[in-house]
């Protein structure tokens, strides 16, 4: 039996309270000794994109794109998760711009090629939900226009 | 009302597949889940951990395998670490051509006796078995070291096929002979409890390894 794709592991799960906790901790701790191990700092960011919470993507993001430009060794991942952060807070745009730039590099990756039929499939929905609701916008307008002719014949 | 799994609900099934990079995790789970080979120069490494859900019956059960891949790099430790939560089995995967995979397992064990019970269980598979002519672990040897784990073995090969199928069906059986893993009435449900695992199972990992790296790449003013 085929798997069920599409799937992005670390989009479905995220880390108890407890978990981003010790990840959050260790990455203050070292931003108190103004030294942050990019080890550390790319877990924290991780935990962060993991989360259910807006703000904690956000500045999950904002750490992932920091690490990008400063450690060339890591782009991948960071290209990836980059992705997957933007795909959880509806950047839609975003998501596929970084996941582009990874399929650019490895064409035949897997988990990329995954996350793109996801955000395919969120946009197609967004997509379709936008039309019914132009489409219920237009059904009142039509309502408007039909009052203010039944109105003005009267 | 007497359980009949069979009829009903599937039993779910959580792998997890741990090992050094480059060993064939990931090939190993593309051969069994969709039975694909991609060609060596196509396949890139693991980023974190990755997931695959496949059906199948054993011993007259229907049983639901999510079975999550992880990045054996030691800078995903931290994250792959927190995939151990719930485990019933563990796969772990070595190179039969790479003796430094095979002489990396104790660590690879120390690790997972502090996230996972005991009554987990594991399966140790040499990977790569078509590269005989290069091999660097003997049969015996793999066996042996298996025994003392207290873990099934099997060789296998991603790229012909061989042994491949025999990785997960064991691994299968042998939970679905532990009931206490998946029977909610027989209790014990929670397999996370290790020695010393964090709360949660998020432990930070491979600090040291990435310390010098980041000296190394200097300031980034
Ligand atoms: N000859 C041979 N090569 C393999 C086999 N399994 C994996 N490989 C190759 O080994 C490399 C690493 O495989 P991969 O599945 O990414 O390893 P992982 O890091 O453990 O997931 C890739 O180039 C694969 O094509 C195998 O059974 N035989
Ligand atoms: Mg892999």
């Amino acid at each position: 039996m085929p798997t069920e794709l599409p799937y992005a592991a670390d989009a479905e799960v995220s880390l108890t309270y407890d978990e981003l906790e010790v990840l959050r901790l260790q990455y203050q701790r070292e931003l108190a000794q103004a030294h942050v191990t990019v080890q550390t700092k790319f877990n924290y960011a991780w935990g962060l994109v993991k989360s259910p919470m807006h703000e904690d993507q956000v500045e999950g993001v904002r750490l992932l794109q920091e690490i990008y430009r400063a450690e060339p060794t890591r782009r991948r991942e960071c290209l990836y998760y980059l992705a997957l952060g933007h795909y959880k807070m509806s950047n839609y745009e975003e998501a596929k711009r970084f996941n582009a730039l990874l399929l650019e590099k490895e064409p035949a990756n897997l988990q990329a090629r995954s996350l793109l039929q996801l955000i395919d499939k969120a946009v197609t929905k967004e997509g379709y939900i936008g039309m019914v609701l132009a489409g219920g916008v237009a059904a009142l307008g039509t309502l408007l226009v039909a009052g203010i002719i039944r109105r003005a014949s009267r | 009302m007497p359980p009949t799994p069979s009829a009903t609900q599937p039993i779910n099934v959580k792998l997890l597949l741990i090992g050094n990079a480059s060993v064939g995790k990931s090939s190993l789970l593309l051969r069994f889940s969709d039975e694909q080979w991609l060609p060596e120069d196509e396949s890139s490494a693991t980023i974190g951990v990755d997931f695959r859900v496949h059906k199948m019956d054993v011993k007259g059960k229907r049983v639901k395998l999510s079975i999550w891949d992880t990045a054996g790099q030691e800078r995903f430790r931290t994250i792959t670490s927190s995939y151990y939560r719930g485990a019933q089995g563990i796969i772990l995967v070595y190179d039969v051509s790479n003796r430094e995979t095979f002489d990396a397992l104790p660590r690879w064990y120390s690790e997972l006796e502090t996230y996972v019970s005991s009554s987990v269980v594991k399966i140790l598979v040499g990977n790569k078995l078509d590269k005989e002519f290069s091999r660097q672990v003997t049969s015996a040897e793999g066996q042996e070291f298996a025994e003392r784990m207290d873990s099934l073995f099997v060789e296998a090969s991603a790229k012909t096929a061989v042994g491949v199928k025999e990785v997960f069906t064991d691994v299968v059986e042998q939970i679905l002979d532990t009931p206490e893993l998946w029977d909610n009435a027989a209790k014990g449900r929670d397999t996370s409890s290790g020695n010393g695992g964090v709360p949660g199972g998020v432990q930070v990992v491979g600090l040291h390894a990435d310390n010098t790296q980041s000296q190394d790449s200097g300031c980034a003013c």
